[in-house]
């Protein structure tokens, strides 16, 4: 599968929160790196089809990102979202598959699945308010991952979740770039550095740099900041 | 375990001759349809309780004081049935509340059509709690069912309007829970005109039982209308 | 994984089992038809989902039509590929074993199926499974013994 980007620009009254930004993807796993508000957020919102581009298109292998086909293929995580208090952890996912307009009997299959994936499987029927941040944001990711998504975006995914968590995380995202397109954010060079096939750099709404993180000669971290300077 | 080189013999010896029609077939495929109707149905058990318990009350209300002939009986449906148009425009912007939007926004079922199923969901349950009230209240105190409906039908309606043009606007974003100011304003309204202005009483009735149909017909388009505005809206993200 | 190679593997299974190419086609069509009547999306995850419908469906083929009733094929179909010498052999032993055997060693050392997929698919549990593979395999082997 093919997910392009084509020039896409994000303006607001005064602002260019995205300009003219064009990539493909594939499958894999691919780093987004920025500082805070360099633009990546509202990039993956508009890849995410819950923001409408100023102008440029996305699509999927032809599939435009305003479609239901698109965002049946989609998993997403905000940077930060919230659930409805009276929800347990079980019950915010089975909700969100019923979103995702997959059967009952399955979405119970899948949940189960998930949880067990993520670790939260003994505190399925608690509340998600009596959660910690690492364990809520465990949830978020479970509930990307429910449709089986071919394209999974995650809008700094390990914020929040404590360093053991990390590593189970990066060997999840690992798995999961092997047969669909990823695009993760982060700020965090580490998060990225020995999962990611490709790196995209982001700059006051700009690309910076792009390429395979092989093409990348020495030390990510020290390269990165280079790019900023 | 199996040696590498039998695998492979074993590969060959599996050898299907070719599908004829695999491409075609596969580029037909389609995800499973899934209609307007089944999509409503999966949000009903994501009403909250509090709405099935209130719409429950009311019913137990309209049949109760019909029983015990309680005259206050269609006043109090009356005063009740806004707060339903109050909780219904509290449901839409739950999300947004709960900070759980931007997620349903990007499933396939999008926001804007898990707010379409709430709007109908508590629409159809409105209307079967009116369904019952009304022909009761009517048949216990001996008036006509459509008028009674009618009288109980047009402050709700009225406070459905305000609260989704007022929960729209800016003034709706930072007070979450305007549209029950908007309902107990119509109570006000009407409990002061029941008790105090008789005169207007008489002429509320007069006017119901000329103009009443027709205007319930309008407000009835006229909350479509803001509905439809609302759903539309509810995607917008800034 | 992509709906082609799901396509190719549960023809596959089906043509081994009613050993027909259109009835094979057609329960593959159907597999997938039943599937997405379910189901918004197809992922690795669910070809047990597959094989199991179409295991079923290869069952009712059975009971509907004795596959000796079936239209004789193969000759044709099968002159056109070019076997290589030996795999003629496996094939001889293959014929030799249950249809069971047979369909544990496609699903497992063809389709390449992991344990956890087959046991769904069939019904039978990790430990039934790992002694079936293993019977299916000394039989095959012996088999070709007695061949050479």
């Amino acid at each position: 599968m093919k997910l392009s980007v084509d020039r896409i620009t994000k303006q607001y009254k005064n602002k260019i929160a995205v300009d003219r930004i064009s990539f493909d993807l594939t499958e894999g796993v691919t780093g987004l790196l920025g500082a805070n508000g360099a633009g990546k957020t509202t990039l993956m919102r508009m890849m995410s089809g819950i923001l409408t581009p100023t102008s440029g298109e996305i699509s999927a292998d032809g599939i435009p990102v305003q479609a239901e086909n698109y965002r049946a293929l989609l998993g997403y995580l905000p940077q930060d979202f919230g659930y409805y208090p009276e929800f347990t952890a079980k019950e915010f996912l089975e909700y969100f598959a019923a979103l995702k307009g997959i059967e009952r009997k399955r979405a119970k299959e899948k949940t189960k699945e998930l949880l067990e994936l993520v670790g939260l499987s003994d505190v399925a029927g608690k509340k998600i308010k009596t959660y910690s941040g690492g364990m809520k944001q465990r949830v978020g990711i479970a509930q990307a991952l429910l449709n089986d998504p071919k394209i999974l975006i995650l809008d700094e995914p390990t914020a929040g979740l404590d360093p053991k968590e990390r590593v189970r995380f990066r060997s999840l995202i690992e798995e999961l770039g092997k047969d669909s397109i990823v695009l993760l954010s982060t700020h965090i060079v580490s998060d990225i550095e020995h999962i990611a096939d490709r790196i995209i750099m982001m700059k006051d709404g700009a690309l910076v740099w792009q390429g395979r993180q092989s093409d990348v000669e020495g030390d990510l971290e020290e390269f990165y900041l280079k790019r900023y300077e | 375990m199996m040696d590498r080189e039998l695998k492979n013999r074993l590969a060959d010896s599996f050898h299907a001759p070719e599908p004829e029609k695999k491409e075609s077939f596969i580029k037909n495929l389609r995800p499973r349809e899934i209609g307007i109707p089944e999509m409503v149905l999966t949000q009903i058990p994501y009403i909250r309780l509090p709405i099935w318990l209130f719409s429950l009350l009311i019913v137990a209300v309209a049949i109760g004081g019909s029983i015990l002939g309680m005259e206050d009986t269609e006043f109090q449906i009356t005063i009740l049935m806004p707060f339903t148009a109050a909780i219904t425009v509290l449901e839409t912007h739950r999300s947004k509340r709960s900070g759980m939007s931007e997620l349903e926004m990007a499933t396939r079922f999008s926001l804007r059509s898990v707010i379409f199923a709430r709007l109908l969901i508590l629409g159809i349950v409105s209307g079967i709690v009116l369904a019952i009230a009304s022909p009761v209240i009517a048949a216990s105190f001996g008036r006509s069912t459509v008028h009674t409906a009618i009288r109980i039908l047009i402050p709700y309606l009225i406070t459905m309007i305000i609260s989704l043009i007022i929960e729209r606007s800016p003034l709706g974003r930072t007070h979450g829970y305007a549209s029950f100011a908007v309902a107990g304003l119509s109570l006000s309204v009407t409990a002061w005109a029941y008790n105090c202005a008789p005169l207007i009483t008489a002429g509320y009735e007069e006017f119901v039982s000329v103009w009443g149909l027709p205007t319930v017909i309008i407000l009835l388009a006229l909350t479509i209308t803001e509905q439809w505005r609302t759903v539309k809206t509810v995607e917008a993200f800034a | 994984m992509d709906l082609e190679k799901a396509y190719d593997k549960i023809y596959r299974y089906a043509y081994f089992r009613v050993k027909n190419t259109a009835v094979a086609e057609d329960i593959t069509q159907e597999t997938f038809l039943r599937f997405f009547a379910k189901n918004g999306t197809f992922h690795e995850y669910d070809m047990k989902y597959l094989y199991t419908i179409a295991r079923n469906l290869c069952i009712d083929e059975y009971r509907r039509v004795k596959p000796e009733e079936l239209p004789e094929e193969g000759s044709e179909a099968e002159a056109a590929v070019d076997f290589p010498e030996d795999s003629i052999m496996v094939r001889e032993a293959l014929e030799r074993l249950t249809d069971e055997d047979r369909e544990i060693l496609l699903l497992r050392y063809v389709n390449d199926e992991p344990v956890g997929t087959i046991c769904k698919a069939l019904g039978i549990s990790r430990f039934t499974l790992y002694r079936k593979i293993k019977n299916a395999e000394e039989e095959l082997k012996k088999n070709l013994k007695e061949d050479e």
